[in-house]
């Protein structure tokens, strides 16, 4: 049983470190608390159903639809409404986020109903056994996927002009600007890519979830959590702030009950905040 | 202040209230006003969305009709909705709103067992005859309140038929799995199963609860299979149970039998499931498959899901038939009475024996229902049957959820 709980923890950790890259990406590089990543999450998975149910296309292409798709959307948000108060205090960019959430989540409740769905695939990937250990394929895939987006998005902040800018910009917005860097278009790329990252995570998300408006909330929650002890703004600290929480709400499902879980992963949250604030691979001082 | 102008000032204050003490003559109202404050938003809009088409299209039937008859004259019916945003502090104060300044005649309770239970401190507190349609714990009607009434039956009356069913047909299970919501609903069901589970002899092996918006329950499911039980029982809401069956399979984890409460009486849980819904057995207050001759404007459980097709286009569940249930005892308790003078009304609500789609309904000396038996029923080729009481039943239980072959 140790064992199992073990690769459960570990599957657990890679789908939310997929929940909160953008989060933290988005969080990390325009210090704007994105709250509408939930709700996007939830968007993806209902393009990832309908897609399914209505026209036969596998999640796996949706995926590479979903990617462009929410990209875009990304990037006319932060362009054409963000990049307005990027100056103001980090509560009204909170604030507006927000605001929009309430629209965008509304409009999901109108046009899917708050029912709740499933991806059901045709027929079922099934699951693998290694001795006693039980995995689910479904899970199994969405964990490779996950880790390879999140390792996509690494190379394309280190390797691609693109991604060196948003480290500029991140580390030094006035001196990026001076050589020469657009600001508010990178911005806009940013913003775009944790868009993508959202859409993504919630295409992969439908095969494992229900799908329903509601859900967006227990996402951003996770999102947090995992940000938080990560360290904001790092991919590879998405990751392992993911892998920690995954394991210790598996285990501590296991030592003290299902019940206290959700709890200890928020204990652990306000441990951190408290003691390492900038997260197991997040740099100090920096906002 | 000497003794006149006390008297002056007691005058005006006076003069100044009259107008609330007599409000305006209730014959020269045109409408009945019922007040329904209901989680229109929030997370439990779902919930909020089916009593809502239940009194709708109870409202609709009435007022095609004509209206209700009171005293004589016709009147028509008219439902106020408040949204209370799925926060029950605030459905509290939205009952109160709907009587003081809603100048609702009636009131529907909120979702739930446990807003009810807050707001029936407000029915009472105005006299206002109020009926409960989706809440079932004994916590809320013991109260010694004089004016909320209940159509849910107390939550051991799903366990008692179920256990006793599973106990007739498959006397090898032996050791039950319980997996609770931690929640007021789900977690009272739960421990009313463990009771039934011990008195019918069955060895409870493992009883766990699960947090609100848990998103991962195989550590709990890697538990239920290292207690290699014979019947696993979980309570929850549909995204719980959607998730939980899945994993089981995840996890290759199956038992003779299944049972969950409450979701699998939704239509959304077996397109949910899919395949995975086989053979799980639910139970619940009322299934489209109730055989009742109803005395009230519905009739029959199938006159009342051919007019919910006819409007929504899907097929009625318990929560939406109870609703539209209480809206059709309001209706016959105030043409009995003849009148909507609040206290006749209550009292006609108080000494109701009469039959519904719904089923009998009488109600207790606590106000709660006491005269239904509510139906166990199993998913059986992606439909509910229901498997007992034996008066209305349409298959037999199966045995076998997810086991390997």
């Amino acid at each position: 049983m140790f064992l199992q709980i073990l690769v459960n923890g570990v599957v657990l950790g890679c789908l939310y470190a997929c929940i909160a890259a953008g989060f933290s990406l988005v969080w990390g590089v325009l210090n704007v608390i994105n709250l509408m990543h939930g709700s996007f999450i939830v968007l993806g998975s209902y393009l990832a159903w309908g897609a399914y149910h209505s026209m036969g296309v596998s999640p796996w292409v949706t995926i590479a639809i979903a990617a462009p798709l929410f990209y875009l959307m990304g990037y006319l948000v932060q362009r054409g409404v963000l990049n307005r108060v990027m100056a103001a205090p980090v509560l009204v960019t909170l604030t507006l986020t927000f605001g929009m959430d309430l629209i965008l989540n509304n409009a999901m409740i109108l046009a899917f109903k708050a029912d709740y769905r499933k991806l059901i695939l045709d027929p079922p990937l099934g699951t693998v056994a290694w001795g006693s250990v039980v995995v689910p394929v479904d899970r199994l895939v969405a964990t490779v996927f996950a880790l390879v987006l999140t390792g996509a998005l690494y190379v394309l902040l280190r390797r691609t002009r693109m991604g060196r800018a948003i480290i500029a910009v991140r580390l030094d917005r006035d001196a990026a600007r001076l050589m020469g860097v657009d600001v508010p278009v990178t911005y806009a790329a940013a913003f775009g890519l944790g868009a993508a990252m959202a859409g993504c995570a919630g295409v992969l998300l439908a095969l494992i979830f229900p799908i329903s408006p509601l859900s967006s909330i227990p996402y951003l929650g996770k999102a947090f959590v995992v940000c938080v002890l990560g360290g904001l703004g790092s991919v590879p600290g998405a990751v392992l702030g993911g892998l920690v929480l995954g394991l210790v709400e598996s285990f501590g499902a296991m030592a003290i009950g299902p019940e206290h879980a959700v709890t200890l992963s928020f204990a652990l949250l306000i441990g951190f905040l408290v003691f390492r604030p900038q997260g197991l691979l997040g740099k100090r001082g920096f906002e | 202040m000497n003794a006149r102008s006390f008297c002056r000032a007691f005058f005006c204050a006076a003069v100044a209230a009259a107008p609330f003490a007599f409000p305006p003559n209730a014959a020269a109202q045109e409408t009945i006003r019922f007040g329904a404050p209901l989680p229109l938003t929030g997370a439990l809009a779902p919930e909020a969305l089916k009593q809502q088409q239940g009194y709708d299209l109870w409202a609709e039937q009435v007022n095609k009709a004509g209206g209700i008859t009171v005293g004589g004259k016709k009147m028509k019916v008219e439902i106020v909705y408040t949204d209370y945003q799925s926060n029950t502090p605030r459905a509290v104060q939205a009952a109160e709103q709907l009587i003081t300044q809603g100048k609702v005649d009636f009131l529907f309770s909120p979702f739930g067992s446990g807003a009810a239970k807050a707001a029936s401190t407000v029915s009472e507190k105005y006299r206002m005859p109020t009926i409960a349609s989706t809440a079932s714990s004994a916590q809320v009607y013991d109260q010694g309140y004089k004016y909320l009434f209940g159509t849910f039956t107390p939550n051991d009356t799903l366990t008692t038929p179920l256990t006793q069913i599973v106990a007739q047909t498959a006397p090898n299970v032996k050791r039950v799995a319980i997996i609770a919501r931690n929640d007021l609903f789900p977690l009272a069901i739960a421990q009313e199963m463990e009771k039934s589970a011990k008195n019918r002899g069955l060895e409870v092996a493992m009883f766990e609860k699960y947090a609100i918006n848990t998103m991962d329950h195989s550590s709990a499911l890697a538990q239920v299979k290292a207690a290699n039980a014979d019947w696993i029982f979980v309570t929850g809401y549909i995204n719980d149970l959607v998730l939980i069956r899945k994993q089981m399979s995840d996890q290759r984890i199956g038992a003779p039998v299944v049972t969950m409460i409450a979701g699998p009486a939704y239509q959304e849980f077996i397109d949910a499931a899919g395949a995975g819904a086989e053979n799980i057995s639910s139970a619940a207050w009322w299934h489209p498959a109730v055989r009742y001759q109803g005395k009230d404007l519905f009739g029959t459980a199938d006159n009342f899901v051919k007019l919910f097709r006819a409007k929504y286009n899907s097929t009625p569940d318990y929560a939406q038939a109870s609703s539209a249930v209480s809206g059709a005892l309001f209706q016959m308790a105030i043409e009995k009475a003849g009148s909507l003078d609040r206290e006749k009304v209550r009292d006609a609500l108080a000494g109701m024996n009469v039959v519904t789609f719904w089923g009998p309904v009488h109600f207790g000396p606590n106000g709660q229902i006491d005269s239904l038996e509510p139906p166990v029923f199993q998913i059986q080729g992606r439909k509910a049957v229901v498997v007992h009481p034996p008066e209305i039943k349409q298959g037999e239980l199966q045995l076998g959820v997810g086991m390997q072959k």
